[in-house]
């Protein structure tokens, strides 16, 4: 008798299962990676597993978050004596859905704590307590579930950041004009809060009008750069920008089609790819989150908490960088100190 | 008469149920252990009861809308607005739900079984309102379902989004104890998504193979003229399965909303694609006539399986659409093979009793 083709996959699949056997050391489930909320124990020394979910795995500043973490992770894990895990578990794209599973999966699987940036606060806020029921604390960064048992938060109060880009716009536009507020996925309660801010502020400058805020999603560069192209045609009256994050500036399509003298942009984030936008002054001033402290910082954050028992702050404020023509060169050297091997070179011999 | 093991082994399921059993052998295998928090055991990473509840939940979502959008494939349509529908649904009834528990008295006002009920009420009403539009301009105007059901999907998804003004809506605590109840099982186990999946592809089941209109949908699929001669109402068939794919969509999005305990307008994005997945890597054929609610469910639980082996066996979750598309791929082609081989043996045992009876005839 032939066998049927799905006895022939069936046969394929049990023999990776005895090679993954096999090749684990014969004894794979002789493995153990610590209980939640405890470190555990795994080839004679103690390991502290951190479940880490972005937002999104295609957004380059989780990216820089994850090197932070990863970084904090050796560091204090030499420190402590202890192995720490950084377990990354972030979505191709956003969806509070999928975070909220993976928190579940990574309780069930043994995570000793949890690091989270929030798509969507409602949603993730039941399974953040879920997590917090079983033992295992979660910590948000970037965009908090402030309504949630989440036992920290860190990252930048975002409504003093929209604040900030705001006065910034005002500065270069002389106080009057009419701008665009760029801004990403709706739901995010970090840009909301940012958008927020930008119009609590501009409220201060009567000659300064909104003429609206562009949301856009998914949140890619490539979306955010057509977005505010497309604005631009439809709004000619549009003289200055705030963007709430530095999605287009990860593109260089407006480094062509923007003219410094004609528009006024400030935004939120300075990764190497928005560097010549502040070069050649189409973007004068951008706000920097150091994004690869969202990783560090919450790291060190954890470890206090969870392995040497001290009492942490519900919230940790991040402080933003203003990156201007002044200190570019010194900007690019912390950006290449933290890991990106995308700093063009040029901008590292500047003083 | 063959005996049960080697029935069961014949059936057109056996394939993809032995798939997702040696997958699951590969993730038990393949996990580590830790330490329970709250029983202090050591307990396998994959193999615990926690992880197993958990993991029966979201292909319940994708197996529901699975069980509508096979209907619509058996037809020989397609319904790319599932998750639009999904969103839809779910942002409707948890504003009509705020609405309803807005004042003073709050959702204490009403008991919680209505405002369960009513929820789900509203959640049907309007995934069968969204899947009637669809079968009504895809019956009345003759255009390709295809293309209906892209134009209905940016409809759906705007008609949630605008009025929601991108809020993550909570849902009432009627909904969310309703179905996260544990049934009398321990804290954190929620088996009533599975359940409610279970039941679904139960009544899909039998209505597809036991009553006069599932057979009447798998008549229209196979060929829509020949239906139409033998007396078959197919505008009223093609109309009803529409309607049932919406009705699914929006079951879902009820288990679905409920469980995580909101609603937004950005839900579900993308989610047409997995039941659609899902159907065909259960056997649907996208031509229409073939296909099955528990195909679909198996297939819905395979992505999933599939989906989880690339955080437990340690894969790039970046590589997560890559791998599930590559896997789709592989199941159908496998599927097509093995129907290929099926068929071939059946004829040649076909063709054996012939050739013998023939002999037969010879040798009197």
């Amino acid at each position: 008798m032939k066998p049927s083709v799905w006895t022939v996959l069936v046969a394929l699949v049990s023999g990776c299962v005895l090679l993954a056997g096999c090749g684990s050391g014969g004894a794979p489930t002789a493995k153990t990676d610590g209980g939640p909320g405890k470190t555990g124990e795994s080839g004679g020394g103690k390991t502290l597993k951190i479940a880490m979910i972005a937002k999104s795995s295609t957004n380059p500043v989780f990216s820089s978050a994850r090197s932070g973490a990863e970084a904090a992770a050796k560091d204090l894990g030499a420190k402590n004596g202890i192995t720490i895990q950084i377990d990354w578990r972030t979505p191709p794209q956003e969806d509070g859905q999928v975070q909220a599973q993976n928190i579940a999966q990574a309780v069930n699987e043994g995570a000793n704590a949890i690091l989270i940036s929030c798509s969507d606060a409602g949603k993730v806020t039941g399974a953040i307590d879920d997590a917090a029921a079983r033992g295992v604390p979660v910590m948000t960064f970037d965009s908090d579930a402030a309504q949630s048992k989440r036992f920290a938060y860190y990252g930048v109060d975002d409504i003093e950041t929209g604040k900030a880009v705001m006065a910034e716009l005002a500065k270069l536009m002389n106080g009057k004009g009419k701008i665009g507020v760029l801004a990403g996925n709706q739901n995010a309660p970090n840009l909301q809060n940012r958008v927020k801010g930008v119009k609590e502020e501009a409220a201060k400058y009567p000659d300064i009008k909104i003429v609206d805020v562009f949301y856009f999603f998914p949140e890619t560069p490539q979306d955010a750069a057509a977005k505010v192209l497309t604005v631009n045609k439809d709004f000619p009256e549009i003289d200055g920008w705030a963007f709430v994050g530095g999605w287009p500036l990860f593109t260089k399509a407006l480094l062509t089609d923007f003219k410094p003298d004609k528009m006024k942009v400030v935004s939120v984030d300075a990764l190497p790819e928005c560097l010549p936008y502040i070069e050649k002054g189409v973007v004068p001033v951008l706000l920097a989150q150091p994004t690869y402290k969202w990783g560090y910082e919450s790291v060190k954050i954890i470890v206090d908490k969870v392995q040497l028992k001290k009492d942490v702050p519900a919230m940790n404020k991040m402080d933003l960088v203003r990156v201007s023509k002044e200190n570019l060169g010194s900007w690019a050297r912390q950006l290449k100190e933290w890991g990106f091997t995308n700093v063009d070179p040029d901008y590292l011999k500047l003083p | 008469m063959k005996p049960i093991s080697r029935r069961l082994l014949d059936s057109p399921l056996a394939g993809l149920v032995l798939v997702n059993l040696a997958l699951v052998v590969l993730l038990a295998s393949c996990s580590c252990t830790h330490v329970d928090n709250l029983s202090g055991e050591t307990v396998n990473n994959f193999l615990n009861a926690d992880n197993l509840f958990q993991m029966s939940v979201r292909p319940s979502f994708f197996a529901i809308m699975a069980v509508g959008t096979t209907m619509v494939i058996i037809s020989g349509g397609i319904d790319l607005s599932v998750g639009s529908i999904y969103a839809l649904a779910g942002v409707g009834t948890a504003m009509f739900l705020r609405w309803m528990t807005a004042g003073e008295a709050g959702a204490a006002a009403h008991p919680a079984w209505f405002v369960f009920m009513m929820g789900l009420g509203v959640c049907l009403a309007i995934g069968a309102a969204c899947g009637l539009l669809n079968g009504l301009l895809k019956v009345g105007l003759g255009v390709h379902p295809f293309i209906i059901s892209m134009g209905t999907m940016l409809i759906f998804r705007t008609a949630a989004f605008v009025p929601s003004k991108a809020e993550s809506i909570p849902l009432p605590d009627a909904l969310v104890g309703g179905i996260k109840a544990t049934l009398g099982l321990r804290a954190g186990l929620n088996p009533v998504p599975a359940l409610i999946m279970l039941a679904t592809v139960a009544a899909g089941a039998v209505f597809l193979s036991r009553t006069v209109p599932g057979r009447h949908i798998y008549a229209v699929g196979g060929n829509l003229e020949a239906s139409r001669f033998s007396g078959i109402r197919s505008g009223r068939v093609l109309v009803g399965v529409y309607v049932f794919s919406g009705l699914s969509a929006a079951l879902a999005a009820f288990v679905g909303c409920s469980f995580y305990g909101a609603a937004s307008g950005g839900e579900a994005s993308g989610y047409e694609l997995f039941a659609i997945a899902s159907a065909v890597v259960g056997g649907a054929c996208l031509s229409g006539w073939r296909g099955g609610a528990v195909g679909a469910m198996f297939g819905a639980i395979l992505i999933e399986l599939i989906r989880k082996s690339i955080t437990t066996l340690r894969f790039d979750q970046n590589y997560e659409w890559g791998i599930v598309g590559a896997a789709i791929v592989l199941a159908v082609v496998l599927d097509q093979a093995s129907a290929k081989w099926t068929a071939r043996r059946l004829a040649q045992g076909a063709e054996a009793p012939a050739d013998k009876s023939k002999e037969q005839r010879s040798g009197a």
